[in-house]
């Protein structure tokens, strides 16, 4: 029987260890300030009035709130670097003496991951909420618990690489060559009616694409969805049910034998 | 003047510089995704009137910001040595303190320019065929835009070793890096162009004009896709920069590792 008084506590232990990455916290801060006060803004004066029509009016409302996706993606995905660290310093061999089973351990784990980026990422977004303005606050309330579940599927997508490559060289060029595509293919940063025909696919089924528009339906940015609201909620639900199982399945079954060293 | 243990020092940290596979990684991946994904895409939904082809004015863009991560990076290994007293070790090697400072700054002056290689040969070809003339720089053009790009990572190189030398604190150096880095990257011409700028911060215009990016990215710019035309204040604060920067980052640098 799983408890949840355990698990939480495997969670709470990870949002107290994000607060050692300071070096991540600060320079990220700093590059979303930077993203919407100097780019943003600049490149707003940029594009064809018909873009500005088709991204709801403003793309610099469009573009925050991609960007605190994009954000949210690459704060979540610190998780995985944790349980190589873990696992290089012999922290594993701990975890697996404290008397939470390892069902709750990994849940855990999914769940700080996920919770740690969003409690992180929730001030800057309730910064753009409020440049952007909130018409329907119900609305907003489902988009943002699905940013819930889809920090909760990041995390999930991050331990399953995590615990799936033995090489802490090989995850850490695989995450900069996936942080890199994932968010420029998707509508993070411009809507799918002006990709290219080869990069549109991609972007139709990749979740930072899900996250965005459904976080833009929230805040009421309807008109520069790309995707329709149900099919949005449909993929951050599959993609964070498939990866909370995979991640919970494979850390499980790694951390049995001593598979992680 | 010793030029051998110079040259050591530079082949030390030249070595250095391909331990950090993930780094490289991630950032090529980066660059390559910036210019064949973003610009292909923000190409389609740029005015044309303020830019006639996106792609084609963000190669040269592309180039040195390259350029100036890679040779930013020497300055997050300094401040490690500095506060793990590494430093320490390098001052009981036979090699004068100048020398040593020299050595430092030299290298991370030269991993941005064999970091942006490929990446300036790749901006050649998409400007040759991007361009209505098939723009090709001339061999003195061509020999003007590699020294201004030298110069660039030289000054970029004592820029970060002066900052990561000015404390001990990882988040303060941390912090300020992060400033230095993305002011100088968002408020310069490398993703826009000046009058664009100029329309929406016009408070920033006089830093964008004289950020030493914009200068090596409008000097490229002018020479590869002849516009905007050649300004020789451009070649002017390129220098300036480097010579500031080279001169401040050997004196702080030589000042900190007696400590």
């Amino acid at each position: 029987m799983t408890s949840l008084r355990k698990v939480w506590v495997v969670a709470e232990r990870d949002i107290k260890m994000f607060l050692r990455y300071k070096f991540l916290l600060i320079m990220r801060a700093i590059w979303f300030v930077s993203q919407i006060a100097l780019f943003g803004l600049i490149v707003n004066h940029m594009f064809q009035t018909d873009v500005q029509a088709a991204v709801g009016g403003s793309y610099f409302n469009y573009y925050a709130a991609g960007i605190i996706i994009a954000m949210l993606y690459s704060t979540t995905v610190f998780i995985g670097y944790d349980i190589y660290e873990e696992a290089d310093h012999g922290v594993v061999e701990y975890l697996l003496s404290v008397p939470v089973s390892r069902k709750e351990l990994v849940l855990g784990r999914s769940v700080g991951g996920g919770l740690r980026s969003f409690l992180y990422v929730g001030p800057m977004m309730l910064f753009i909420l409020y440049l952007i303005g909130i018409s329907n606050p119900l609305q907003l309330l489902v988009a943002l618990l699905s940013l819930f579940l889809f920090a909760f599927g990041v995390a999930g997508f991050s331990i399953t690489l995590a615990v799936s490559i033995k090489s802490s060289d090989r995850f850490d060029i695989l995450m900069g060559v996936i942080d890199a595509l994932i968010v420029r293919l998707s509508t993070t940063l411009y809507p799918i009616a002006y990709m290219p025909p080869y990069y549109k696919g991609v972007a139709l089924i990749n979740p930072l694409t899900f996250a965005a528009d459904f976080f833009r339906w929230g805040a009421g940015l309807e008109s520069a969805a790309s995707v329709p609201p149900i099919l949005a909620a449909f993929g951050i639900v599959a993609f964070s049910s498939i990866f909370t199982f995979l991640g919970i399945v494979l850390h499980e079954r790694r951390l049995e034998g001593g598979g992680w060293r | 003047m010793a030029v051998k243990p110079i040259l050591t020092i530079v082949e030390r940290d030249f070595k250095y510089f391909f331990r950090y596979k993930w780094w490289v990684a991630g950032m090529v991946s980066m660059n390559l995704a910036d210019l064949f994904i973003m610009a292909v895409v923000y190409r389609e939904m740029v005015n044309r009137n303020v830019i006639k082809d996106y792609f084609v004015f963000f190669a040269p863009g592309l180039t040195i910001t390259a350029l100036f991560a890679a040779a930013f990076m020497i300055g997050r290994e300094i401040n490690m040595e500095v506060r793990r007293e590494i430093s320490h070790y390098m001052l009981s090697l036979p090699i004068k303190r100048w020398e040593l400072a020299t050595g430092r700054v030299l290298a991370g002056g030269l991993r941005g320019i064999i970091y942006m290689a490929p990446l300036l040969a790749t901006t050649l070809g998409i400007t040759y065929f991007g361009t209505e003339g098939k723009i090709f720089p001339g061999p003195l053009e061509f020999l003007t835009i590699l020294v201004t790009l030298f110069l660039v990572s030289l000054g970029t190189s004592g820029l970060s070793i002066a900052l990561a030398v000015s404390t001990i604190s990882f988040e303060k150096y941390i912090t300020a890096r992060g400033v230095v880095y993305y002011l100088l990257f968002f408020c310069s011409t490398v993703f826009y162009p000046i009058g664009l700028i100029e329309r929406a911060l016009p408070q920033l215009t006089l830093l964008a004009r004289y950020n030493p990016l914009s200068c090596g990215a409008d000097l490229s710019r002018a020479f590869l896709l002849r516009n905007p035309p050649f300004a020789p204040y451009m070649l002017i604060d390129i220098a300036l920069y480097a010579l500031i920067f080279v001169s401040v980052a050997m004196f702080a640098y030589m000042k900190v590792i007696q400590k």
